[in-house]
């Protein structure tokens, strides 16, 4: 271990209520790519806020370059070379590339900017990302989410970088552009650099990764374990003490396509994003969307859902028209959607779980106005015991959840409506292993009972395991409808990647 | 290791409790407002031991009711539009306008004996329609809060100024006066709507659907769409809430000044704002208590009262007013930041 | 992104909060005077037997608005100064506000306190009215200053200019100094317009100059401070191109009219200005500039008040007068200030 760039030994850290770190080791070699596995709620987060100085450990040593040392600001952990690239990506949206490249660190001579120096570097960290058709005076506002964080990796890169941290880097790029991303680790890793990959895919850990820490519960529970040499199934033991894969419910036997449709989306067209969906789902099926980031598939059912208004086209449920751009027309209608982004476009963070819960159903808790929080909480509880939420009170706020429980909130948020369609956005996006089973079940069972239910997943073999029907979307337009069975992965990225023209 | 043993260690998690316990039953609301409370207190003890019985008589106490009460009134419409994520820089202008607009229909049409409740009818409805301008077009008309008010501010007091031809109205309508300068039980009129006011809106932010969905509207607004509540429509509502309270000030101020002017509710929205804001609520949106802006109106009132009591200058006055605001704000922060972490 | 948004929630708050500050903490000072004008009289130099002699202690409850041009920093100011020159006088200053629900506030609590009597500028005086009714129910002397109430049995005394005197004498002026014109332009810059005492001194103008065959071809209306009277005058100077005579109502809003003046480089007509301040003076007894004369409207008033004031509880009357009791209404001269009687008048003026 005396070639270890960084070693943490034993870190602890508390928040009000909870004890995030209870004694966390981690050590990573110069030039390997060190990946960290864990659920949700295992402290992965919170252990790179430590490492970037966000935080302050309670207790425990941080060993860098075999020095003690302690990062008591971000600005000390930059100092000393260690960078992370979040997943909620901290650029500013109204500056363009080269001003958020050397944001806090700004190229200047005597006080003066250098804005054409500034060009030059930045074009050339660029294109070690093998992104140079990214213009430097570009808006980062007007970039796709792929492209800003190949602005915020070029960020990265323009610090002396010796140790970079990338949480959850994959989650808005398609597969090229992964590829292009770990050419660029290789690269890194060369030099020299080392960095520590995040990721809930284990495809990309065996990919890319050289060794493995796995946390649980804010304890590591494997470290230094080489990926070559460790099995899927240990690693899934280790992270969730089940040794459970992705299991998708099986199908139901008959398919129902002759009942009638319930949800029915015609010619639907959003100016400048898609044009011409068109979607029928019957009681009890399950259509998923599948294609690449940025296709328009969440655009697509924001508008089916009236989020977004329309500009061509249809949406019937049950035989009645939705006014468009109307949310309200829709949810009177019995639809519900789970958004994309729980936490920005779902919760409200700082209210109570059950009051999360009632917020699309609060005519059935009231008199004349006066809500019976009494009978919202009760019915509340027993949403979340049937969803198996933990921890299971409902006056907590929700903000106090993983993310798996928070989505299983939302989801119950429609349950109570007894919905007639439900539209899924990405519903298994940060949430671990073990309540995603939970939610394929919950799923299942919903269509089971008669709900519509139409799947936006980015993961492929989640849209093919869970989805009755799917249509595959490029692009803005629906190239391909076909039952699930008939697809496989392959089949799926080739319609997807057709004639691609690349950024 | 099994699912059980699992659960056990999540719980186990769970029961950790924060190490001090008084910090965090500052941060719940009870615990702000007790804060406040206890702010007030002090406020009272230093009012005791600089005036003595000047301080502690029922009669100072009522004076600082009767002081507190109009302003109040209008600081509690103001907590729900903050809550809902908006503000109203307009409602000095707002009491203005009733005013002046309720005692010109007194001296004009009252001629005939028409009964003083018009004049309640018209002050509470300029209010609402004020409100209902500033609403629709901020909801619909997508106009930034901050600028709609300011233009409503701006035209409101011009339209005030042109319709008293810039002259304050005295009005002498018989049983208006009455009313609304009556004691029951000891104590006056006025601060008994302070406390109707204050009891409503406590109720209807608490117990209502109403409130529930003002408090999603200013929290998050997009959840709060998606989610399928009326947000433009909540949003116009509650600035008609706020224009009423405006209505309901106006005649209050009428009743004890007896006349109607332009100049009426002078700066009212900086000490409404004041009072809402270290009262607890955020001005951000999604979080605030009715029971903290009465404490801050109380407690900003109780200032002035202890101030004038020492002779000491307004001025003076004016700058911890200043300084009490920033340190209300920095307390706020600090326990949300430590909150969110969680 | 979506990180981004909890700064800028505390930016906001802060924001606010910092303008919220600022704005409240800009409450225009009072500009003290360094030598106390000398007002005459005080126990001090009492010729024995006279009224000055000390008395009963007397408890004063004064309030003013807020002192935000020069004249009624000097109301203010003087009432302090004369009151410290009488042993026998405590008082109690209600500083300056311009909400009326305030200063009807700090009246309540001299209610409350049963001061001996009460000095009272009101913002409004139609809106004072009810809490002074209160006062002298009460039993406690009510002495109405400068802007009346709307109901005589408010006040025991009040005490005032010659707002419609003022007006006349500047109408006057402007009539005596025609030189043979038929049709002068005339424009009048008015003060605060809600209040009766500048409805009448626009009254008296009007009326004297109606004397002569003139009439007001432009009037705006400022708020006493220097701010408005800036504005006001740069709207008016705009909107006339050629004026012969200017009657500005009042010397501290004169300060931004003079400076309005000079920006447009207007000089082609003679102006009036009133209330009388030492600036003013200076500028008449200079000669070089448009203002040639100025009405007084003296700001001792409130200091006259409050002798009257001592007078009522002590139960004495005004030595010069034969009847006992305290006059109901005494109404202050307004002479009008040339350069040729400047000196008399120079050292008693207000700073603006």
């Amino acid at each position: 271990m005396t070639d270890a760039l960084l070693q943490m030994n034993g870190i602890v850290k508390d928040f009000p209520g909870v004890r995030a770190l209870g004694g966390v080791d981690l050590d990573v070699r110069a030039g390997e790519v060190h990946c960290l596995l864990g659920q949700n709620g295992a402290g992965k987060s919170t252990l790179i806020k430590v490492l970037s100085g966000f935080h302050q450990p309670d207790d425990g040593t941080l060993v860098w370059d075999g020095a003690e040392a302690s990062f008591s600001t971000p600005a000390k952990a930059i100092e000393h070379g260690v960078t992370t690239i979040y997943q909620e990506l901290d650029l500013v949206p109204d500056l363009d590339v080269t001003e958020n490249v050397f944001l806090g660190h700004e190229v200047s001579r005597g006080g003066f900017s250098q804005r054409g120096r500034a060009r030059e570097m930045v074009r050339a960290l660029l294109k070690r990302l093998g992104h140079e058709e990214i213009s430097p005076t570009r808006i980062v506002g007007d970039l796709s989410p792929a492209n800003q964080q190949i602005v915020s990796m070029a960020r990265a890169l323009s610090h002396d970088t010796r140790l970079l941290v990338l949480d959850e880097p994959s989650a808005v790029l398609d597969q090229q552009e992964v590829d292009n991303l770990f050419r660029v680790i290789r690269g890194l890793t060369a030099e020299g650099v080392a960095v520590i990959y995040i990721s809930h895919r284990l495809e990309e850990i065996r990919q890319i990764g050289d060794r493995i820490t796995v946390l649980k519960d804010g304890r590591t529970v494997g470290t230094g374990l080489a990926v070559a040499d460790t099995p899927t199934v240990d690693l899934i033991k280790l992270m969730t003490g089940r040794s459970i894969e992705y299991v998708f419910p099986p199908r139901p036997e008959t398919a129902r396509e002759h009942d009638e449709p319930v949800l029915e989306v015609r010619d639907l067209g959003l100016a400048g994003v898609f044009t011409g969906v068109d979607l029928t789902v019957h009681a009890g099926e399950i259509v998923g969307l599948a294609g690449l980031v940025g296709a328009g598939r969440s655009e697509i059912i924001e508008t089916v859902y009236g989020g977004r208004r329309a500009t061509s086209g249809t949406v019937t449920v049950d035989g009645k028209r939705l006014r468009r751009g109307s949310v309200t027309s829709a949810v009177h209608a019995g639809v519900g959607l789970a958004p994309e982004e729980r936490k920005s476009q779902g919760l409200l963070l700082d209210e109570a779980v059950y009051r999360n819960i009632t917020m699309s159903s609060m005519a059935r808790f009231s008199r004349f106005g006066f809500l019976d929080r009494a009978e919202e909480r009760r019915r509340a509880a027993e949403l979340t015991a049937s969803l198996d939420v933990r921890p299971d009170g409902v006056t907590r706020a929700v903000r106090t959840l993983s993310g798996g429980n928070q989505q299983k909130v939302v989801l119950a948020r429609w349950l109570l409506r007894d919905c007639r369609v439900l539209l899924l956005d990405e519903p298994t996006r940060g949430v671990d292993v073990g309540a995603r089973s939970e939610i394929y079940q919950l799923v299942r069972s919903l269509a089971d009972r008669g709900v519509a239910v139409v799947v936006v997943s980015s993961e492929i073999d989640e849209v093919l395991g869970l989805a009755d029907r799917v249509l595959v979307v490029r692009e803005g337009e629906v190239v391909h409808e076909s039952a699930a069975t008939d697809l496989d992965e392959a089949r799926v990225l080739d319609l997807v990647m057709e004639g691609k023209v690349p950024a | 290791m099994s699912q059980d043993s699992v659960r056990v260690e999540r719980a186990a998690l769970e029961t950790t409790r924060e190490p001090n316990k008084g910090l965090a039953l500052l941060r719940t609301s009870m615990g702000r407002n007790l804060g406040l409370v206890i702010a007030l207190l002090l406020l009272c003890l230093v009012g005791v031991i600089t005036a003595g019985d000047r301080f502690a008589s029922t009669a100072n106490t009522l004076t600082i009711l009767k002081l507190a009460a109009t302003i109040g009134v209008v600081s509690i419409g103001m907590t729900f539009v903050i809550i809902g994520g908006g503000i109203d820089l307009s409602v000095g202008a707002i009491v203005a306008l009733s005013s002046v607009w309720c005692t010109t229909v007194a001296t004009q049409t009252m001629a005939n004996d028409t009964h003083w409740l018009v004049m309640v009818f018209v002050a509470l409805a300029v209010g609402a329609g004020c409100g209902l301008v500033n609403g629709l077009l901020i909801s619909y008309g997508r106009i930034v809060p901050f600028i709609m008010t300011l233009a409503m501010l701006a035209s409101a007091r011009g339209l005030a100024q042109i319709i008293s031809d810039r002259k304050t109205q005295i009005v002498d309508v018989e049983g208006f006066a009455d009313f609304f300068n009556r004691e029951i039980v000891g104590i006056p009129m006025q601060v008994w709507i302070f406390v109707l006011v204050s009891v409503v809106g406590w109720i209807l932010l608490n117990r209502t659907t109403f409130g529930r969905r003002t408090v999603a509207v200013g929290g998050n607004t997009e959840a709060a769409r998606l989610a399928g509540i009326p947000v433009k429509r909540q949003t116009v509502y509650l600035y008609v809430l706020v224009g009423v309270c405006c209505g309901i000030a106006a005649l209050m101020l009428v009743a004890r000044t007896t006349t109607g002017s332009a100049t009426h509710g002078n700066l009212y929205e900086l000490d409404a704002i004041a009072a809402v804001v270290i009262g607890g609520t955020l001005l951000s949106g999604g979080r605030g208590t009715i029971v903290g802006t009465v404490l801050g109106v109380l407690i900003f009132t109780t200032l002035n009262n202890v101030f004038i009591l020492n002779n000491r200058s307004i001025s003076e006055q004016e700058l911890l007013k200043g300084v009490i605001i920033v340190a209300a704000v920095l307390l706020q922060q600090r326990l949300a930041s430590r909150n969110s972490n969680a | 992104m979506k990180s981004l948004r909890p700064i800028q929630k505390k930016l906001a708050t802060g924001l606010v909060a910092g303008l919220a500050a600022i704005a409240l903490t800009a409450c225009t000072g009072n500009s003290s005077d360094d030598d106390k004008a000398d007002l005459g009289g005080g126990t001090s130099q009492a010729a024995s037997g006279s009224n000055d002699d000390a008395g009963d202690k007397v408890v004063i409850g004064f309030s003013a608005p807020a002192a935000d041009h020069g004249w009624m920093g000097s109301i203010t100011q003087s009432a302090k100064d004369v009151a410290a020159q009488y042993d026998d006088v405590e008082l109690r200053v209600a500083e300056g506000t311009n909400d009326v629900n305030l200063q009807i506030s700090q009246v309540e609590t001299f209610i409350n306190d049963k001061v001996d009597a009460i000095v009272l500028l009101p913002f409004d005086g139609a809106a004072m009215t009810p809490v002074a009714l209160e006062a002298m129910k009460a039993g406690i002397p009510v002495i109405n200053v400068d802007r009346e109430f709307d109901d005589p049995n408010a006040a025991r005394v009040t005490v005032l200019g010659d707002n419609y005197g003022m007006g006349v004498s500047a109408g006057k002026y402007i009539c005596d100094n025609l030189n043979g014109k038929t049709d002068a332009v005339v424009a009048e810059i008015a003060g605060i317009d809600s209040l009766p005492l500048t409805q009448d001194r626009s009254q008296g103008f009007k009326d004297a100059l109606a004397e002569c065959d003139q009439n007001v071809d432009n009037r705006v209306a400022a708020e006493f401070t220097v701010e408005s009277g800036e504005e006001q005058a740069a709207n008016l100077l705009q909107a006339a191109p050629h004026i012969d005579f200017l009657w500005n109502h009042d010397d501290d809003q004169g300060v931004g009219v003079m400076a309005a003046i000079q920006n447009a480089g207007r000089d082609e007509f003679t102006m009036i200005g009133g209330a009388g301040s030492k600036n003013a003076m200076e500028l008449i007894k200079s000669g070089d500039s448009v203002l040639k004369a100025t009405v007084i409207y003296p700001s001792t008033q409130a200091a006259d008040g409050i002798k009257l004031a001592r007078l009522l509880v002590q139960g004495k009357s005004m030595s010069d007068l034969v009847e006992v009791e305290v006059p109901r209404t005494v109404q202050l001269y307004a002479p009008v200030v040339t350069a040729d009687n400047v000196d008399q008048f120079i050292d008693t003026a207000f700073q603006s």
